[in-house]
């Protein structure tokens, strides 16, 4: 063989093989796209968590709530007494079966702005929810509007998410602002009932949007509290080696009161630290679930003992909620980890959601729109303590409410509001050893 | 047909080649000039040209003075970052349009670059690779930190009514892929161009050998520090365009470390130093990275960057000079044969 | 500003950077026989982390029992890298091994991740928890043990390089590959040496470290810019100058953190870094 003609031909099947596989890219994706297109008894839902990265665990914890209640609604647990659990499926909709399709946004705002366009227009998403995350909340959000697709926000605090005016995104969760209230809300009625007054109070965040917005909103509300006064605001980098430095201003400033902004890692820093420099002041308290994380009692033991946690949903409030204990249960089992308010905000998402389009009885985004626009949901059918679910015409839940946990003896138990705790508050803190 | 299988780049043969040449290159930029029209109702295919070619152009800036100058930078997400911030802080602040932004942004990058080189070219080899990563980490930090620019939560662009002027598009995605698409053709003809001249060839002789390129007379220090400023200009541009497509950039969007490492693998293994290398390497690692995020990281256990990984150690064990001495052995098995 | 607080963290600092020492060395020797960096050395760390752990929930090991064998199998973990990833790579196009090695970083964390999943992991009682008093000092026991890990660790490996046989091979390839390469030295063996020990190192700083930190898959990324900052700023290939090099980051961050802002703590390090080498091109021990 002439070996220009070879040459060519292998030339050739090099750029065949290229052009071929720019093809087949093209081409699988569209063969796809096409058969997700959904077949009359499939509502297709589309999540977007952080499964990689440094937040992963969060992002993990919290699609699985997702998936749980989409088994749910599925039928997969004919005896719970969960909405949509024993007829399986919605039945608004003859009995349609909700697709979950999920992604890794990868902490990522662009990414999760791409896969949001893809799941919508490539997979026929009837909807979204996520994102664990605000910044990928903040694209998301953009996406879903062009699109016209409602997006509901399950667990993503940032208050300007919902200031914008949009009018296809909706928040179950309390915005961050509103739960730095609590935290005030509290101290001040633990003031009334104590002879020895809290005055200072210290906060120590993580310097990512989360912290950095929760430190600015707990700034913002001494004036409106004027009894108490601002010790410090400290920051500090997440993903940090040690937090020495940290604890030492701490002990040299003496709050009465520490007010924590940590993801689940430096929780367990922090309280370790805490421990080895005997660090005590009256209380820690805590934003999201980290201080009472099942890592975090099992990283400490007994030292998990008295952080308060202003958390959204605790497993003791059994007693009042029947449908808390079986959810609580149904994750235990299935995923072998204590159930937090984190994915028990996606929980309850997810269960909004499917109670919107289940009422819209159509796979139309519109329809779901509106569906949720009308979404009155009462507590008795909600796993979380609040008043119920109804958004505002920004999109944010109003009926959200906030409680305060205390690990006691190993278990995270409702201490305040005071008329619905489950135990008595142990405050202060007793010392350690 | 015929054309192009004599489109071999073998000495003797050069005229007919290059002739091959023009003619791959008219059909492969028809094709990606007419693609878009191909992608209308599919956005991500889309979107996942526009960032194999921003990600490519990244790549190309790197290989300039990564690959011609011999000087491995992993801060060059700086630049990138620092471009960014600059058009946007410009249009928030400001209210500047985006272009006279964009060129802003290539300025402020370019200076940076200069600013950062001064210093950091008497540094050799592997103090050099660190310096470039913790200067760019403080600048990380100090980022998240700095209300002025949004600290951690970030800024966030005006949006305007879309159209070129504004540098905006909004239903409609495929002028970014325009713009995407003219940024890397400039910058690799650039390249080619650079390659040629005689800046590539002291950069090169600077690579090789940096004491036998002074005392040919040639300042290393000055051309090092001018590819350092034009790699720089090409990410600070990169970051305008980056703004400009997702309208949100926060620190560790446009300015974490991760950035810096990609923007450097993706040059290495494509083919450092080599014109094709950046962009063959944005083809195989984003398509790769996309499609296994896609079909495997809904189970939420990592598996699509397992398959990331194990792919890219494959080809470092396999073909180590990078995806492009892959093609040059099939050249050159045919050659012999 | 008490004399007290001073010492105290001079001691915290002191324990922190026997650590970034000890995680350090292992970089420094590989990078001192090969010319390489390893992007993986983190996810080295992660993987002895995680053994300690599994050895203490699974079989009730205590990090301290376990420590020799999780040495000793990573530094089987370290020689299979070289021989099945590494060799092929060295020797190949330049920085061949920057992505061969972060590739095993993106893999390995993967893979931690699809094993253990991304939940954290702490060993909550060892034999080495708790903290002494004395007077207003508080002395963690955890970071002490590990400066002492750290001490041994570094005088070990001197003693091994500098005062035996095969010590003496790795200086030689480490100095002049060719030369020794003609004087009868197996360079392979030699590569998979400083691999095995520089992993072995690691394993020991992952047993020590698990004592107080936990373990998840990103668990070595949180480590690994300072020590190769650390590596840098002793001066590459120079164990002794990354033993040095780690002590003062450890007490220049938290001293800085207290004095300066805690989220910028490591900004003095990295200006330290660069004013050290701009001075001194080979950082504080290195050579060229």
């Amino acid at each position: 063989m002439d070996h220009r003609r070879k040459r060519g031909s292998a030339r050739r099947a090099l750029l065949r093989g290229f052009a071929g596989g720019c093809f087949a890219l093209l081409l699988g994706g569209a063969v796809l796209g096409t058969s997700a297109a959904h077949a009359e008894q499939v509502v297709r839902i589309g999540a977007l968590y952080p499964l990689s990265g440094a937040v992963a665990k969060s992002g993990e914890d919290t699609l699985n709530a997702v998936k749980l209640a989409v088994d749910v609604i599925n039928g997969k647990y004919p005896d719970s007494h969960l909405p949509f659990a024993k007829p399986g499926g919605l039945p608004g909709l003859g009995g349609a079966r909700i697709e979950l399709v999920a992604a890794d946004h990868q902490a990522s705002p662009e990414v999760g702005a791409a896969e949001a366009e893809r799941m919508i227009t490539q997979q026929k998403v009837a909807a979204l929810i996520g994102t664990f995350l605000s910044s990928v909340a903040a694209t998301v959000a953009q996406v879903a509007e062009r699109n016209e697709v409602p997006f509901l926000i399950a667990e993503a605090e940032a208050t300007p998410l919902t200031e914008r005016g949009y009018k296809w995104l909706f928040r179950t969760t309390p915005t961050s602002r509103e739960q730095a209230r609590d935290f005030f809300l509290f101290l001040r009625d633990l003031n009334a009932t104590r002879e020895q007054k809290i005055k200072t109070i210290a906060v120590v965040h993580e310097n990512t949007l989360w912290g950095q917005e929760f430190g600015t909103s707990m700034e913002g509300y001494f004036k409106e509290f004027p009894e108490f006064t601002l010790a410090a605001n400290i920051g500090y980098q997440q993903g940090t080696t040690d937090v020495t430095s940290e604890v030492q201003r701490l002990i040299r400033l003496k709050p009465d009161v520490v007010v924590h902004a940590s993801y689940d890692a430096e929780a367990i820093l922090f309280a370790k630290t805490y421990r080895q420099f005997n660090f005590a002041p009256q209380g820690v308290l805590a934003i999201g679930a980290a201080f009472s994380s099942t890592a975090f009692r099992n990283a400490l033991k007994d030292d998990a003992n008295y952080f308060l946690v202003r958390e959204h949903w605790a497993l003791d409030l059994a007693g009042k909620n029947p449908l808390t204990a079986e959810v609580g249960k149904l994750y235990q089992d299935r995923y072998n980890k204590a159930m937090d308010g984190t994915p028990a905000r996606a929980f309850l998402a997810m269960m909004t959601l499917a109670d919107a389009i289940n009422r819209a009885g159509s796979t139309e985004p519109a329809a779901i729109q509106k569906a949720l626009q009308a979404t009155d949901l009462p507590p008795s059918s909600l796993i979380m303590p609040w008043d119920g679910v109804k958004f505002d015409a920004k999109g944010q839940n109003t009926k959200a409410r906030g409680i305060f946990v205390q690990t006691l003896q190993g278990k995270p138990v409702t201490v305040w509001p005071f008329n619905i705790a489950q135990a008595k508050l142990v405050w202060p803190k007793p010392a350690s050893e | 047909m015929n054309q192009t299988s004599r489109a071999i780049p073998v000495a003797g043969l050069r005229p007919t080649s290059s002739m091959g040449h023009a003619v791959a290159f008219a059909v492969l930029a028809a094709i990606l000039l007419l693609l878009p029209l191909a992608l209308g109702g599919r956005p991500f295919e889309l979107r996942l040209l526009t960032i194999i070619f921003l990600y490519a152009t990244m790549g190309q800036a790197w290989n300039i003075l990564g690959g011609y100058a011999g000087q491995t930078s992993l801060g060059h997400g700086l630049f990138f970052g620092l471009g960014a911030y600059t058009s946007t802080v410009a249009a928030v602040t400001f209210g500047l349009n985006p272009w006279l932004g964009a060129v802003l942004a290539v300025l402020v990058s370019g200076a940076a670059g200069w600013l950062i080189g001064l210093p950091c070219f008497r540094l050799r080899s592997h103090y050099f690779v660190i310096a470039t990563l913790i200067v760019a980490e403080s600048v990380h930090l100090l980022f998240s930190e700095w209300s002025f620019v949004g600290a951690a939560i970030g800024l966030e662009l005006p949006i305007r009514p879309a159209g070129w002027l504004n540098f905006e598009f909004h239903r409609n995605k495929v002028p970014y892929y325009y713009i995407a698409l003219a940024m890397l053709t400039s910058v690799t003809l650039f390249v080619v161009w650079m390659e040629r001249s005689k800046i590539g060839h002291v950069l090169k002789a600077i690579r090789d050998d940096e004491d036998a390129a002074r005392s040919l007379g040639f300042s290393p220090l000055r051309f090092k520090l001018i590819a350092m400023v034009i790699s720089a200009g090409i990410l600070g541009f990169c970051g305008t365009f980056y703004a400009q497509y997702v309208l949100l950039i926060d620190p560790p969007s446009v300015l974490s470390p991760s950035i810096s490492v990609v923007i450097a693998l993706i040059a290495i293994f494509g083919g450092i130093g080599t014109v094709a290398g950046p962009i063959i390497g944005s083809v195989v690692l984003v398509t790769i990275s996309e499609y296994s995020r896609i079909y495997f990281s809904g189970g939420g256990r990592n598996l699509d960057l397992l398959i990331y990984g194990a792919l890219i150690m494959l080809v470092a064990a396999y073909c180590p000079g990078g995806i492009m001495s892959l093609v040059r052995r099939v050249y050159a098995r045919n050659r012999k044969a | 500003m008490t004399v007290e607080l001073l010492i105290q963290l001079l001691v915290s600092g002191l324990g922190m950077g026997f650590i970034f020492a000890l995680i350090a060395i292992g970089l420094a020797l590989i990078y001192g026989v090969m010319g390489v960096v390893n992007f993986a050395h983190g996810e080295f760390l992660m993987l002895s982390m995680y053994a300690t752990y599994f050895a203490f929930a699974l079989g009730g090991l205590d990090p301290l029992v376990s420590l020799p064998f999780v040495a000793l199998a990573m530094f089987g973990f370290g020689v299979a890298v070289y021989y099945l990833l590494m060799r092929k790579v060295i020797g190949g196009a330049t920085h061949a091994e920057i992505f061969a090695t972060f590739g095993l970083m993106v893999f390995m964390q993967a893979a931690a991740q699809f094993l253990f999943g991304a939940d954290y992991f702490s060993i909550d009682h060892s034999l080495l928890s708790g903290s002494w008093r004395v007077g207003g000092i508080t002395l963690p026991m955890p970071q002490i043990a590990a400066a002492a890990g750290a001490l041994i660790c570094t005088a070990g490996l001197y003693a091994l390089v500098f005062r035996t046989e095969l010590g003496r091979a790795l200086r030689a390839v480490s100095q002049d590959r060719v030369a020794a390469l003609t004087m009868g030295i197996d360079a392979d063996r030699i590569n998979a040496l400083s691999w095995g020990l520089a992993s072995a190192c690691v394993g020991v700083a992952g047993s020590l470290l698990a004592n107080f930190y936990y373990v998840f898959p990103r668990v070595g990324a949180v480590f690994v810019l300072i020590a190769y900052v650390t590596v840098a700023l002793g001066g590459f290939g120079s164990m002794s100058g990354a033993l040095v090099a780690g002590v003062i980051i450890g007490v220049l961050q938290v001293i800085s953190g207290l004095f300066v802002a805690s989220t910028l703590k490591f900004v003095p390090v990295y200006v330290l870094y660069l004013a050290v080498v701009l001075l001194r091109p080979r950082g504080l021990l290195g050579r060229l």
